[in-house]
């Protein structure tokens, strides 16, 4: 029998699967934005990620669903939370992880693991699109750019703008207001990232800070973020291409776990 | 004696000018967007026109609310609780909580029998509990700010929000446009979200009859059904209650101007 598991994650923006293969090395990716028909979403992120891995459906042996929309994988034989997946997946990238903090798109999450990669304690902010990814989507728009743009912009700010409202929505005005009186918009760039990185500092602190810290989710991505968060953090943090495709990875990775268990 | 009451809000700027403390001889709102003085200079101008009033006739001029400092020519400025609250035991004598619904910040405070305020609780964080959420839903339902109130009163089943952040309920309304939800149902949701927020606030204060709503929401009618459903009492409303800050700063100029008429020489104001 071949161990080919695949894991797939249904966030709230974006649906990422992949694909495992012997000693769980990725055989293949995927990643596509969440249109209305979530089931067909799944679908389409695991055909994908088999693409990428030139294999056929019939060869994987195991899938496991996690994110926001898990319960929408209904071609899985085990659902995870987002949570323990993320865990699973950072810990497995970056072994010293014991913090794991995950901005999604319109959430954010900060997880104490063990050294095995399992959940301890965990602080979450989904009530509230300030912080998120969200947030950084609105202002992006109200700036007049595209959300990919914003990070490196960022860096190239030469007097950081402070952002005094928390309230996504008071904070676009506040922005629009920066613009109106000639404020460069890299320094209110430099100013909105600062303040997402204060949020999760914030939360972060509900389960202790401690050494090594993993960033994850799609706002890992952004680098005007990965170093806001260093700076307000005084403290290295672990980032990786993969970062997005954690979640998945780690659903793939407690699928590899349950098919060895069973068979044992 | 005449005196001028202008509220100068994050959305609005009203205005309000009283003759001797008792009679309303004129109001009138602007959009404050640009420079809020010059928006407020032609207001006084507007309202000295409908009341027949040269600008040098106003007595006193007291200013309130988020731009109150603003105006070089006020004589005084008083915070926007206490104008609110004066301003609605003006038009409810028998108002004992004062429910202000404002662009970007909504209130609550409760007040005694002679109008002072009790006890207040303000959300200005998040604007979920504001005015700038029925604005944002305007724009993205494509449905005039004016036409939502009406609309939302044909509601048989509301939808109501689940998400607390008015970014996120964002998602959610149009998902729900989306699964054919009918549209004043839509609406009516919105407003019975925002009727939550402010039974919350005036939880904390304490609810007690009468219940008097002012602020840029009062003129919403679907806002004051939502309100009045989620409080399960009667609530005052009066079209002139959307001048409530204004009045009362007018009325609490009057007062300071009788005060300082009566006032010895040289102990200044």
């Amino acid at each position: 029998m071949s161990v080919v598991v695949a894991g797939v994650d249904i966030g709230s923006t974006t649906a990422k699967c992949v694909v495992l293969g012997e000693d769980a090395r990725i055989l293949g990716k995927s990643l596509n934005v969440v249109g209305v028909d979530i089931v067909k979403d799944a679908e389409r992120a695991l055909e994908a990620a088999l693409a990428d891995a030139h294999l056929s459906r019939s060869e994987v042996s195991f899938i496991t669903g996690t994110g926001y929309g898990r319960y929408k994988v209904y071609f899985g034989q085990l659902i995870v939370t987002e949570i323990s997946c993320h865990a699973r997946g950072a810990s497995f990238l970056f072994p010293g992880t014991r913090i794991v903090v995950d901005i999604g798109g319109q959430d954010t999450k900060a997880i104490r693991i063990n050294e095995k990669g399992e959940v301890v304690d965990f602080a979450m902010n989904d009530k509230c699109a300030a912080g998120t990814g969200r947030f950084l989507d609105v202002c992006a728009n109200a700036l007049g750019y595209d959300v990919a743009e914003i990070g490196p912009l960022s860096l190239q700010a030469r007097r950081t703008v402070k952002i005094t409202s928390t309230c996504t929505v008071f904070a676009e005005s506040e922005v629009t207001s920066y613009v109106s009186r000639g404020k460069d918009p890299k320094d209110i760039l430099a100013g909105l990232h600062a303040s997402i990185a204060n949020r999760t500092l914030s939360l972060m602190q509900r389960v202790g800070v401690e050494p090594e810290i993993t960033f994850t989710g799609g706002v890992s991505q952004n680098e005007g973020m990965v170093h806001a968060l260093r700076r307000r953090l005084g403290a290295p943090v672990n980032v990786s291409p993969l970062s997005q495709y954690l979640g998945a990875l780690g659903a793939a990775l407690h699928g590899r776990e349950r098919l060895a268990g069973g068979a044992s | 004696m005449i005196t001028g009451g202008l509220d100068l809000g994050a959305g609005v700027i009203k205005g309000v000018l009283l003759e001797d403390g008792r009679r309303i001889l004129a109001t009138a709102s602007v959009p404050s967007r640009g420079s809020p003085v010059q928006a407020a200079r032609h207001l006084l101008d507007e309202l000295g026109e409908t009341a027949n009033i040269a600008p040098g006739d106003v007595d006193y001029l007291c200013t309130t609310g988020f731009g109150r400092y603003s105006i070089p020519e006020r004589n005084l400025q008083v915070s926007d609780f206490t104008s609110s609250a004066r301003g609605a035991i003006f038009l409810f004598p028998k108002t004992r909580l004062v429910v202000d619904v404002g662009t970007q910040a909504s209130r609550t405070m409760s007040v005694s029998e002679t109008g002072r305020v009790l006890k207040f609780k303000m959300n200005e964080k998040c604007a979920a509990g504001a005015g700038r959420f029925v604005e944002r839903c305007s724009k993205y339902l494509q449905v005039p700010l004016e036409e939502m109130g009406p609309k939302a009163l044909g509601s048989e089943h509301p939808k109501l929000i689940s998400s607390v952040c008015a970014v996120l309920a964002e998602t959610e309304i149009i998902n729900n446009v989306a699964e054919g939800v009918p549209l004043p149902d839509i609406l009516m949701g919105v407003f019975l979200s925002l009727s939550q927020r402010a039974y919350s606030l005036m939880r904390y204060v304490g609810i007690r009859p009468e219940v008097t709503l002012v602020g840029g929401l009062v003129r919403n009618v679907g806002m004051v059904k939502a309100l009045h459903d989620t409080v399960g009492m009667d609530v005052n409303v009066a079209p002139d209650a959307y001048y409530a800050a204004a009045l009362g700063s007018a009325i609490l100029g009057h007062s300071r101007l009788l005060k300082l008429a009566q006032a010895p020489r040289g102990t200044g104001g």
